[in-house]
């Protein structure tokens, strides 16, 4: 059983992205519960999923690992995956202690990986202002 | 002998086949049977609970009137209808849970008449019973059971061949019922209490936490004692927080019985998920008080909840009008009184301030409730000053609940239920060794007890989480390696010498070579922050030595 006390996941819709953010700390006991709920959560039709480490105290490789396979798996949905991690964050010591950080494009705040998704734009016009359901 | 043209008839019209008896003559002769109904009201017989009691009774009218079948129906007062609950010779009567409305057929009828009734002939009577026919019942008479003026239920006596029941079995049979209803009626009542006093105490006990002890960092006792007469809605609760940190709380509910101990789950449940958020002690019971207040009718109850942090050893209490928690093992003894607000449920939009302290080694805190203190004509503080005094020479806080119970309760007679929990923050070693079961679930145990440990030793804060990282892949690493069959085990070992902290962890799984990047990421983490990182793989099992210099 995953220990679900230890890290919590709220979901978010912001038009055609899905924002998880994650508090809390994950490890090899509850990481593989997370990439799940994640999934699980994800409508069909969203065009990327938004993961939030900004939040997170601890994450290791497991964590890591979550964020791959999330990756992996979003990829065969045809969805995309979106990472703010910011720079003073445990999620982006890790990261960097795991020398992953220059592979992984990541964003400061939801925001900027909104207006980057937008940008990029695979789906074209979004207006983070009114996508907020 | 009575029969139809002999029967004292009064206005009420009987039914088919049904006599309307009234007793004209109560001349007994003083048969051992009958004097054994008289004894009905022998108050040794109020001691039986329910049950034994109406054995008692159908044995004694058995005897009496050598009867083939003897029935007691008891009102439902809700439903309005009699309840079969004993029966001699027609037990298929309870044991189908047979349910007679009131003014309908035989039994009903001496209810709403409250009347003797005789049916000479079964076969030609208005019965609503199938299962008097089933028996080959033939001859039937009942009386009502009446205790100050209420109908409680009815008594009836059969013969399987044609009786002609006479006045002395009429007399006879209304002497039993006199004498017996008042006791029937104790008897359910003392039953019913009994019943809900089992409920209450059940559903006290099944709302208390279990496990004390799996809280890392603290070590924790409590206890709970119910009241002797009716229970309370006293609780308490132990629960871990993110980062480490312990919520503990206490309450007493105003009121006793099921619907106390009903709200103190309510409350009790609210407290946990309220603190859950992360809501600091005060925030915590100013929402449960609004909680409280959206509650239908008279609610309300006196609670103290505190967290506390194993690492920086900070208690911090709030306190909604309950009493004042104790202190003992440090350097003041005491008890600690600090500003608290209204009890939950008092006033609206109360604000409970907080209370903070730190807790020395060895210092236990001590949340308890009133039934453990209240004395009658003596003074509060006297008694809470009197249970400080009791519990000082405890060596632990399962030995501070046990001196307090011993000391305080007077055993005889719990006239209020007494709830007391006990805490202290476990020493920190000065060397960390830990064996632990290789499971993710321990993880977060481990975790929090190496930030502990960091934070004792003075390591700081960005150094101890990088230390906390690798010590976290070491230990995933151990647990992703326990293939070998049988309960896998670990030790993770940490010290600090010259500056210089040191980890072992150890398994006994085999070495796995890492399979592609996923598996490497823990390594490359361990080497990143560590100074030194060694691992030795052999038959017995793989070891991780790790080496991180925190001051120059």
């Amino acid at each position: 059983m995953a220990s679900v006390t230890l890290a919590d996941v709220q979901f978010i819709e912001r038009g055609p992205a899905l924002v998880a953010r994650l508090t809390g700390e994950i490890d090899l006991s509850n990481s593989e519960a997370l990439g799940t709920a994640i999934t699980e959560t994800t409508p069909k039709h969203m065009e990327a999923v938004i993961l939030d480490l900004g939040g997170v105290d601890y994450l290791d490789s497991a964590g890591i690992r979550l964020i791959y396979r999330l990756r992996e798996q979003l990829r065969g949905r045809g969805q995309i995956l979106s990472l703010v991690i910011p720079a003073d964050s445990p999620a982006y010591d890790a990261l960097r202690f795991a020398g992953v950080d220059r592979h992984i494009d990541m964003a400061e705040t939801t925001e900027q990986a909104l207006s980057e998704l937008d940008r990029t734009s695979a789906f074209g016009a979004l207006d983070p202002g009114e996508g907020q359901l | 002998m009575l029969d139809d043209a002999s029967a004292n008839r009064r206005q009420v019209e009987p039914r088919v086949g049904q006599v309307i008896l009234t007793l004209t003559t109560t001349d007994l002769e003083p048969s051992v049977q009958v004097r054994s109904l008289h004894r009905l009201s022998d108050p040794a017989l109020s001691e039986l609970g329910l049950d034994e009691f109406l054995d008692e009774l159908l044995v004694r009218v058995h005897d009496a009137l050598a009867v083939d079948t003897v029935a007691i129906l008891l009102l439902d007062r809700e439903s309005q209808e009699l309840v079969a609950r004993a029966a001699k010779g027609i037990e298929e009567e309870v044991e189908r849970g047979v349910r007679i409305p009131i003014g309908k057929g035989f039994a009903g009828r001496i209810a709403s008449e409250r009347e003797a009734i005789f049916i000479a002939d079964v076969d030609h009577a208005d019965i609503l019973n199938p299962i008097l026919r089933e028996k080959g019942i033939s001859s039937l008479l009942g009386v009502p059971l009446i205790v100050e003026g209420d109908l409680i239920g009815v008594l009836h006596v059969g013969s399987l061949t044609p009786r002609a029941f006479g006045e002395r079995d009429l007399a006879v049979l209304q002497v039993a019922a006199a004498r017996a209803a008042p006791g029937i009626e104790r008897a359910r009542l003392f039953s019913a209490h009994e019943h809900e006093h089992d409920i209450a105490i059940a559903l006290q006990r099944s709302l208390l936490p279990k496990g004390l002890t799996s809280v890392a960092g603290v070590t924790a006792a409590a206890r709970y004692l119910p009241a002797s007469d009716e229970v309370g809605g006293d609780w308490y609760d132990i629960f871990a927080l993110e980062r480490g940190r312990v919520g503990v709380a206490i309450g007493d509910v105003v009121g006793h019985g099921v619907g106390a101990a009903a709200l103190m789950g309510q409350l009790r449940t609210a407290l946990h998920a309220y603190a859950l958020e992360g809501h600091g002690p005060g925030r915590t019971l100013e929402l449960v008080d609004r909680f409280v207040q959206a509650l239908p009718g008279f609610a309300m109850a006196t609670a103290a909840y505190a967290v506390i942090d194993p690492g920086s050893r900070v208690f911090r209490v709030a306190s909604a009008g309950h009493l004042p928690p104790l202190l003992f093992g440090g350097e003041l003894d005491r008890i600690v009184e600090f500003p608290s607000s209204a009890p939950l449920g008092a006033f609206p939009y109360g604000s409970c301030p907080e209370h903070e302290l730190i807790l020395a080694t060895g210092e236990t805190v001590v949340l308890y409730t009133d039934g453990l203190v209240e004395r009658p004509r003596t003074p509060l503080m006297t008694s809470i000053a009197q249970l400080l005094e009791d519990i000082r020479p405890a060596s632990s806080p399962e030995d501070a609940c046990q001196l307090a119970f011993e000391r305080m309760v007077p055993l005889d007679a719990v006239r209020d239920d007494a709830a007391m929990i006990a805490i202290w923050i476990d020493e920190v070693p000065s060397e960390l060794s830990m064996r632990l079961p290789a499971e993710p679930q321990v993880l977060a145990g481990a975790r929090t007890a190496m930030r502990r440990w960091l934070r004792h030793h003075d390591v700081g804060d960005l150094t101890a989480a990088d230390i906390t990282l690798a010590v976290g892949e070491a230990c995933t690493n151990a647990i992703e390696h326990a293939y070998s069959p049988g309960a896998a085990e670990f030790t993770l070992e940490a010290s600090t010498d010259d500056g210089v902290v040191t980890i072992a962890v150890r398994d006994r799984g085999g070495w796995r070579a890492p399979r592609g990047l996923d598996r490497g990421r823990g390594l490359t983490i361990m080497r990143a922050v560590m100074d030194e990182v060694q691992i030795n793989r052999n038959a017995g099992g793989t070891e991780i030595i790790m080496h991180r210099r925190w001051r120059a």
